[in-house]
């Protein structure tokens, strides 16, 4: 079964594409079957039911009972393999 | 240059953004390394953008202007200003001729001010360019001069950096992201307003301790003021009554009734597909955002530099949300009580959180003084919005954005609030080069000083003073 990652940040427009289009080349990369929910942080609490993966450019101020990993590094470039290898890990549980 | 660009102007204007603007992110992407065929890719995904934000656009048009005219006439409410939001304004901004340009000329810049080692700042957000291609289409509406509206996208890009540095570490001791600012036009414009007024809030007994619970309004305000899809539908069916309010007597109640539904469906629609239709554009952008970044970093390395990032990361605060969830309902009753406003306040009411994050470190996230500075921004931008809607409506039709014969002017909060496309505008669309080149002194004037009193300035702004 596809995986669920969901991917936030402020207007679910502009900065989580980027994250979320990143996520979703690895994982194909690495063979592993994907779908991302783009959302803004306000709305993360909606998305949460069966997702597998939090990556967020913003912040996550509750404990949504599920793995929560920072995407900054989908913006600024600097240590992005060692997220992607980060996230990979985490769906391959 | 001149006669070249002029050439390249017409072969433009016969093409069409939609044409035009996947060609040049085709053969700039090539430029910088992308491999063909994604470059292939995302230069067509860019058109397919345009013609879907066009094709929305349409949507809120037909449902806006109906119900705007309706209004004067039987309500005697003249807002014949549409909002149509900020995914629309920087869809306008990136199709207009200056838009075109306006990525390798700000890189440019940064790559000039990075050597000169005037700024600290690597811009590296190329989606948020927009806002100075926005400036710069501004003062080519006026005008008609390209040459003078791509100048005048290269100083803002430049005052932008500006900006970014003086702000860098308020935003990573307040938002705790170490190596980041934040080069955006919206959320940069209003730091320089904020400082006074937060200092003349100290001095008010009474106001001085006031603050909120981000958590109680948020509760309270989110499940509306925080959903753009059932403020749209609550907006549209509040316009429909109040414009077609005669017709149940006249029509029947029921055909008026459905009509007033279907204008609230309708501007859902409008919230919840326009930001879905900039993604796309989004999308397309990432081959280049990426490759210049790339270009950019190694040019840059062995330097310390803060990577330039979009607003978008700082939404997440409490305090930011909250606060501007209240905005929201200001900011409508604003649009109402105005007296000289024609501006009716629709698709942008989601960008209140781009508007303030700036005010957090410089109010220390006192949700109460970030409301009572953002009112006061808002009061400012409905007077700007209103006066740049005509340049803003000729820039529409320059990038291919076609509105009815007659019809409204189009203004939005992001930019048409913010006071740097104003003063280009009428600077620039003013006083020619005069004016571009009078910007600039003055930009530099307050850089200098910024750069002799760097700590002083950056602790105004929020960012830990010295001994902290």
């Amino acid at each position: 079964m596809a995986k669920t990652v969901i991917v936030s940040c402020g207007t679910a427009i502009a900065t989580s594409t980027v994250a979320a289009k990143a996520i979703e080349e690895a994982c194909k990369a690495a063979g592993i079957d994907v779908v991302t929910k783009q959302c803004k942080a306000a709305e993360i609490k909606n998305f949460v039911d069966g997702a597998d993966l939090i990556v967020t450019t913003s912040q996550v101020r509750f404990d949504p009972g599920i793995p929560v990993i920072n995407g900054l590094a989908f913006l600024t470039g600097i240590g992005k393999d060692k997220v992607i290898e980060e996230i990979i890990a985490t769906l391959k549980g | 240059m001149d006669s070249f660009l002029v050439g390249l102007k017409a072969l433009f204007d016969t093409l069409g953004s939609t044409v035009m603007l996947p060609i040049i992110i085709f053969v700039f992407a090539l430029v910088l390394g992308t491999k063909p065929g994604k470059a292939f890719r995302s230069a067509v995904i860019i058109g397919v953008a345009f013609i879907g934000i066009n094709l929305i656009i349409g949507l809120m048009w037909g449902s806006i202007d109906g119900v705007a005219k309706a209004m004067v006439a039987n309500a005697g409410i003249e807002r014949d200003i549409i909002d149509v939001g900020w995914p629309a304004a920087a869809a306008i901004a990136f199709g207009t001729d200056v838009g075109l340009w306006v990525i390798p000329v700000a890189l440019l810049v940064n790559i000039v001010l990075l050597a000169l080692r005037l700024t600290k700042t690597l811009n590296v957000d190329v989606w948020n360019f927009w806002h100075f291609a926005f400036a710069g289409s501004l003062v080519y509406a006026a005008t008609g001069n390209l040459t003078l509206g791509i100048a005048s996208a290269a100083v803002a890009a430049a005052l932008m950096l500006f900006f970014a540095d003086w702000t860098a570490p308020a935003v990573q001791d307040f938002y705790n992201l170490p190596g980041i600012s934040i080069p955006h036009g919206t959320s940069t414009a209003y730091v320089a307003l904020a400082i006074p007024i937060n200092l003349l809030l100290d001095r008010i007994p009474g106001l001085k301790d006031l603050d909120a619970d981000p958590d109680a309004i948020e509760r309270r305000f989110g499940p509306t003021f925080g959903d753009p899809m059932v403020m749209g539908l609550i907006i549209g069916i509040i316009l429909g009554l109040i414009g077609y309010f005669g017709e149940f007597a006249s029509a029947g109640f029921i055909a008026t009734f459905g009509k007033i539904l279907l204008l609230g469906v309708n501007l859902a629609a409008v919230m919840v597909l326009l930001p879905r239709m900039v993604s796309i554009l989004m999308e397309g952008l990432i081959p280049i955002s990426e490759a210049a970044r790339e270009f950019m970093q190694k040019r840059a390395s062995g330097r310390e530099v803060y990577i330039g990032l979009d607003s978008a990361i700082l939404i997440g605060h409490p305090a930011v949300i909250s606060a501007s969830l209240v905005l929201v309902p200001i900011a409508i009753l604003l649009s109402i009580i105005l007296p000289g406003n024609r501006m009716l306040l629709f698709a942008d009411l989601a960008i209140f959180p781009f508007v303030i994050a700036l005010t957090g470190p410089v109010t220390k996230g006192n949700v109460v003084r970030m409301i009572i500075i953002g009112t006061l921004i808002i009061i400012v931008g409905f007077y700007l919005g209103n006066a740049m809607a005509p340049a803003m409506t000729d820039a529409a039709a320059n990038a291919g954005f076609a509105f009815p014969e007659g019809a409204s002017q189009i203004s939005s909060v992001g930019d048409g609030f913010i006071w740097i496309p104003w003063a280009f505008m009428v600077l620039g669309g003013g006083l020619g080069w005069i004016g571009v080149i009078l910007f600039t002194v003055v930009m530099a004037v307050f850089w200098y000083f910024y750069k002799k009193n760097t700590a002083a300035w950056e602790a105004a702004a929020g960012g830990p003073a010295a001994g902290d």
